[in-house]
C-alpha cells in the first residue's frame, strides 16, 4: 500500500472569516473553494459545518470531517478499495477519490496524491569542524522573514481504543509503527514516506475523540522560530512550544487555532526505514521533548545610548 | 488571603462577549469575563482539560460564534456561561475555576482574587 501521507485535512465549521484569516497568516495559500495550501499543494480545506459535501461529524462534534491520503498511483488506490471493501462500505467519489471510515470512527479519504515535487534547499548551518553548509558571504537568517509550510506533516487523533488503531492502520493499510507511548498511542508511517510519522493518536475516552492537532513541514528550525513569533505577533495564542520533541526529533510550536484543534508548525523530522526497531516510554514531560522554551516580546539589553567622553 | 482587584467598568464590557485581563501582571490573560446584558461571569482562565492552559486562540476569544457558550481552541470543548460547567469535549463535567465579581454602582467590575493561588503555570 504505497501511501505518501496525508494530502489534505478537512474541517467544517462556524466562522468561515476567521478561519480564512487564521489559514492564511500561518502561511497557507489560499487558491478559493476553501482550499489553502502549502508548496507543495498539501491542505487544509474548510467549509461551513452544515455543508452536505462533508461527511457527517464524529458524534463528539469534532470540526475535522476527513483525512484524506494521498498515494502513489491508481494501483494503489484500486488495493485499498479492495482491501477496505472487505468489510466496510468504500465510496467512490466523483473526482475519482475513495472515502471509507477507520475502524474507530474517523473518516478517510485516499486519492492519487496532489503533491507537487519539492526542490527547496534544507536550513543550513555552518560549524566548526564540520564543512560549512551555507557557502562563504551567505547569509543565514533575514530579519522580519515569512516563511511557508512546505507540506502537510501529521495529524493527531484522540481515539477511543489505540491497540485497535494501531492495527488497523498495521494490517488495513500497511502503515509501521516508528515509537510508542506505553498504554497512550503509537507513532506510525506509511510504506510511502520515510518521515518518523505522519499520524500519531492518543488513547482517551470516547467522549474526547476528535483532532488533538495537526501540522506542515517548514525548512528548518529557524523557519519555526519565524513563522510562530509572526503569528504572536499577531496575536495568535501559543498552546506549546517552541521546543524539540525526543520521539521524531522534530522542531514544534502549536497553536490554538479555530478548528477546535492545536495547529503546529514542525521541522526537521528524523527518517526511518524498515531497519529501524520501534522504542518505547511512558509519557512525560521528560519523554515528550528534549527541552521547552516561551516566547516572550523582542528585547535588547541595551540601555540609553552611552554618553560621549567628557 | 483574598483581595479586591477593579477588572474594568461595565462599559468597557461588549454586550454580549468577553474579554481577558490580567490583572495580577502575568504578562498573558488569567482572568475572563463574559458579560451577557447586565449579568457578568468570571472565570479562570484556565481548561480543566490540560489544567494549564489558557482558552482562547486569539486574545478575547472564549466564546462561540453565536456567543452561546465558551469554547476552548486547544480541543473544542465547550463551558456554560453562567456556571462553567464543561458540556462537551474532553472535560465533559468539570468546570473552570469560578471568580466571585461583583458590579458597583459606579459600574467598577470588582473581582475578588484569591492571592495564594494564581492559577497559573509559573512563567
Ligand atoms: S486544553 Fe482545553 S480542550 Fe484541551
Ligand atoms: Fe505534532
Amino acid at each position: 500500500m504505497n501511501i505518501i501521507g496525508p494530502d489534505a485535512l478537512l474541517f467544517g465549521i462556524d466562522d468561515i472569516d476567521a478561519a480564512t484569516q487564521y489559514l492564511t497568516d500561518y502561511g497557507l495559500e489560499p487558491i478559493g473553494n476553501g482550499r489553502f495550501e502549502a508548496l507543495d499543494g498539501t491542505a487544509v480545506i474548510i467549509a461551513p459545518k452544515d455543508d452536505p459535501s462533508l461527511p457527517a461529524p464524529l458524534e463528539t462534534g469534532s470540526m475535522l470531517r476527513k483525512t484524506l491520503y494521498g498515494v502513489a498511483d491508481q494501483a494503489t488506490l484500486d488495493a485499498i478499495a479492495d482491501e477496505l471493501g472487505r468489510d466496510r462500505e468504500v465510496k467512490r467519489l466523483q473526482d475519482g477519490s475513495l472515502e471509507a471510515t477507520d475502524d474507530v470512527g474517523f473518516v478517510l479519504g485516499f486519492q492519487v496524491t496532489v503533491r507537487r515535487p519539492l526542490s527547496l534547499p534544507a536550513e543550513a548551518i555552518n560549524a566548526p569542524g564540520a564543512p560549512p553548509q551555507r557557502p562563504v558571504n551567505e547569509i543565514g537568517v533575514e530579519g522580519g522573514a515569512q516563511p511557508r509550510p512546505r507540506t502537510l506533516s501529521h495529524v493527531v487523533y484522540f481515539v477511543p481504543d489505540a491497540a485497535r488503531t494501531e492495527a488497523f492502520y498495521a494490517e488495513r493499510l500497511g502503515f509501521a509503527t516508528s515509537d510508542r507511548f506505553t498504554g497512550v498511542g503509537s507513532f506510525m508511517r506509511p510504506v510511502g514516506t520515510q518521515d518518523h510519522h505522519t499520524l500519531f493518536f492518543i488513547q482517551t475516552p470516547p467522549h474526547m475523540q476528535g483532532c488533538e492537532h495537526f501540522t506542515f513541514h517548514m525548512g528548518g528550525p529557524t523557519e519555526v522560530m519565524q513563522a510562530g513569533n509572526h503569528m504572536v505577533s499577531k496575536g495568535y495564542q501559543s498552546f506549546w512550544g517552541p521546543g524539540r520533541h525526543l520521539f521524531g526529533s522534530n522542531w514544534f510550536w502549536y497553536f490554538k487555532s479555530p478548528f477546535g484543534c492545536n495547529m503546529e508548525y514542525d521541522a526537521d523530522m528524523d527518517l526511518h526505514d524498515e531497519q529501524w526497531t520501534a522504542r518505547e516510554a511512558f509519557l512525560s514531560a521528560d519523554t515528550t521533548q528534549a527541552f521547552l522554551l516561551q516566547p516572550r516580546e523582542k528585547w535588547a539589553p541595551m540601555g540609553p545610548p552611552p554618553k560621549a567622553a567628557e | 488571603m483574598s483581595k479586591m482587584v477593579k477588572l474594568c467598568t461595565l462599559e468597557d464590557l461588549p454586550e454580549r462577549g468577553a474579554r481577558g485581563f490580567d490583572p495580577e501582571q502575568w504578562g498573558h490573560d488569567t482572568v475572563f469575563v463574559v458579560r451577557r446584558g447586565r449579568f457578568v461571569y468570571a472565570y479562570r482562565d484556565l481548561c480543566p482539560h490540560y489544567g494549564n492552559t489558557a482558552l482562547p486562540w486569539r486574545k478575547d476569544a472564549y466564546l462561540d460564534t453565536k456567543g452561546e457558550a465558551i469554547v476552548c481552541a486547544a480541543h473544542g470543548a465547550r463551558f456554560e456561561i453562567a456556571t462553567g460547567l464543561c458540556t462537551s469535549g474532553p472535560c465533559l463535567g468539570k468546570s473552570l475555576v469560578q471568580i466571585p465579581l461583583r458590579v458597583s454602582n459606579g459600574g467598577d467590575v470588582l473581582a475578588t482574587l484569591d492571592t495564594n493561588n494564581n492559577g497559573a503555570e509559573s512563567p
